[in-house]
């Protein structure tokens, strides 16, 4: 009950888009009807052509933030807990974090081509940042009676990283991962908007090109959707592999 | 001390560029960058294009933070505006804003208008939510004795119930901060014929990497000290505030 008074006000706005844009008051080709948006959604699964650009965006976005994961968790933790990486990667990242890395489109494209890898690699270092840094802040943060207990029976240094560290961060890890995820998309989408090759960007920006608002509705609600199924994915993932951890139970 | 990791990183590229280990069709060397960087700025060739992203960012970023503020303050204190709004903000959301940019261009032309309300709309979500979270945490304590004293309403909100969820106002705003430099940066890359993503995409068409670089590093000098200017200004206002001590 609860949650279907809190739909209300959704389905107010829409009623009142369906009637205004019905009546004529507005130019139906600039600004259609919402359930002629819903048919042309269905219409580009169902017609099977939305599915190409699909995969290119998910799969660029997956394949950098798995790159990302791989090369910022251990990167991560090495600043977390050895003292010279500390010194001289934290103020890099902490530098960079906050600028736009989207800047460097034309330089990637320049160096990697126009195609998926320069978009791979520009998502991978954008992805790298917030996964560098909350590694690190969460391998800074552990309470030294973990490490104290694990140091007296003798583990070595690297295994203390693996075996101690790293699954003591992975509440910290797994929030860097949430704000990564949607980076991913973000940055897929809008190199795909600015350098072309495939995937959803582009078809939005053809769909501008040709004026076509309804494909460009239909292809912004599947963006809005991969990036909101890959967000709630990360989060049921935590909750399956944390469910140990003392930070999520408190 | 802190910014000797960022010059050994320039002097190693500097002297990866000169002994030729790095060929200059895939970076140019520092040195190039940093003089084309300084012949822009003598001319004063880039400070159009600054004033131009300028105008457009902070058009946005205000419209987000004064709209931002007041719809937060009101969805914290009158029941019905959050019954009403919050469920529309939960459902816009997960839109990633820049994707907006060629739906906006087709409404409102490919001129400013439609990147400053993209700008205006990416920055307003986090202005709101911040807001939002920080009236509905405020003391009750300060809200009871400010009644007892009998202060009206609407002078609560302003006077109290504001300027206690200023912390994560500011935090909120710092965020906005970042998203509006990189939603101008793509709409300047999509479509634009000023401004700073405009002249780091043709630097970049044409080739001229030196100069494409040296109007990057100088967008991420500006945004670096953007947010410096705004901490300052931010720990001067928030002197008077419990958290600053």
């Amino acid at each position: 009950m609860h949650s279907l008074t809190r739909l209300i006000p959704i389905a107010l706005v829409l009623g009142a888009w369906e009637l205004v844009t019905r009546a004529g008051w507005v130019n139906p080709f600039v600004f259609p009807p919402v359930s002629e948006i819903v048919i042309r959604w269905i219409g580009v699964f169902a017609d099977g052509s939305i599915y190409a650009p699909l995969w290119d965006t998910l799969w660029r976005a997956l394949a950098g933030l798995a790159a990302a994961i791989a090369v910022g968790v251990p990167l991560g933790l090495l600043m977390g807990r050895v003292r010279w990486a500390e010194w001289f990667f934290e103020p890099l990242f902490s530098f960079g974090f906050p600028l736009p890395k989207i800047a460097l489109i034309p330089l990637y494209v320049h160096w990697f081509g126009l195609f998926s890898l320069s978009k791979v690699m520009l998502i991978f270092t954008d992805c790298l940042f917030p996964v560098v840094l909350f590694t690190y802040h969460g391998a800074r943060g552990l309470s030294p009676v973990y490490l104290w207990s694990a140091q007296s029976r003798g583990t070595g240094r690297v295994r203390m990283l693996w075996r101690v560290v790293l699954p003591l961060s992975l509440a910290s890890i797994y929030d860097g991962i949430q704000v990564a995820v949607v980076v991913a998309v973000l940055v897929a989408v809008v190199s795909e908007m600015v350098s072309g090759g495939g995937g959803l960007g582009q078809l939005m920006i053809r769909s501008y090109r040709f004026g076509d608002v309804r494909t460009a509705f239909a292809t912004l609600l599947t963006i809005s959707l991969i990036g909101f199924a890959l967000y709630k994915a990360a989060e049921w993932l935590r909750g399956r592999l944390l469910f140990w951890h003392v930070a999520e139970s408190s | 001390m802190r910014l000797l990791p960022l010059v050994l990183l320039l002097t190693t590229w500097q002297l990866a560029s000169s002994s030729g280990l790095l060929p200059k069709s895939v970076l140019p060397p520092f040195a190039d960058v940093a003089s084309i960087l300084g012949k822009l700025l003598a001319s004063g060739e880039i400070f159009p294009h600054t004033a131009a992203s300028l105008a457009r960012a902070g058009a946005g970023f205000l419209i987000a933070v004064v709209g931002g503020v007041a719809l937060g303050l009101l969805m914290a204190r009158v029941r019905a505006v959050q019954r009403a709004i919050e469920p529309i903000l939960l459902l816009i959301y997960p839109v990633p804003k820049t994707a907006l940019i060629p739906l906006f261009m087709i409404w409102l032309g490919i001129g400013d208008f439609s990147k400053v309300t993209v700008i205006a709309l990416a920055c307003l979500l986090p202005v709101v939510v911040a807001t939002f979270n920080g009236a509905r945490s405020v003391d009750d304590m300060l809200l009871w004795s400010a009644r007892a004293r009998g202060t009206s309403e609407r002078r609560l909100l302003w006077r109290v119930v504001l300027p206690a969820a200023l912390p994560q106002i500011a935090a909120g705003v710092r965020t906005a901060i970042a998203i509006a430099i990189i939603v101008l940066v793509s709409s300047e890359f999509i479509s634009a014929e000023t401004g700073l993503g405009y002249l780091i995409f043709s630097y970049g068409g044409v080739g001229a990497d030196d100069a494409m670089l040296a109007v990057v590093i100088y967008l991420a000098v500006l945004g670096y000290l953007l947010d410096r200017f705004y901490l300052a200004g931010l720990r001067r206002l928030m002197s008077w505030h419990a958290f600053a001590h």
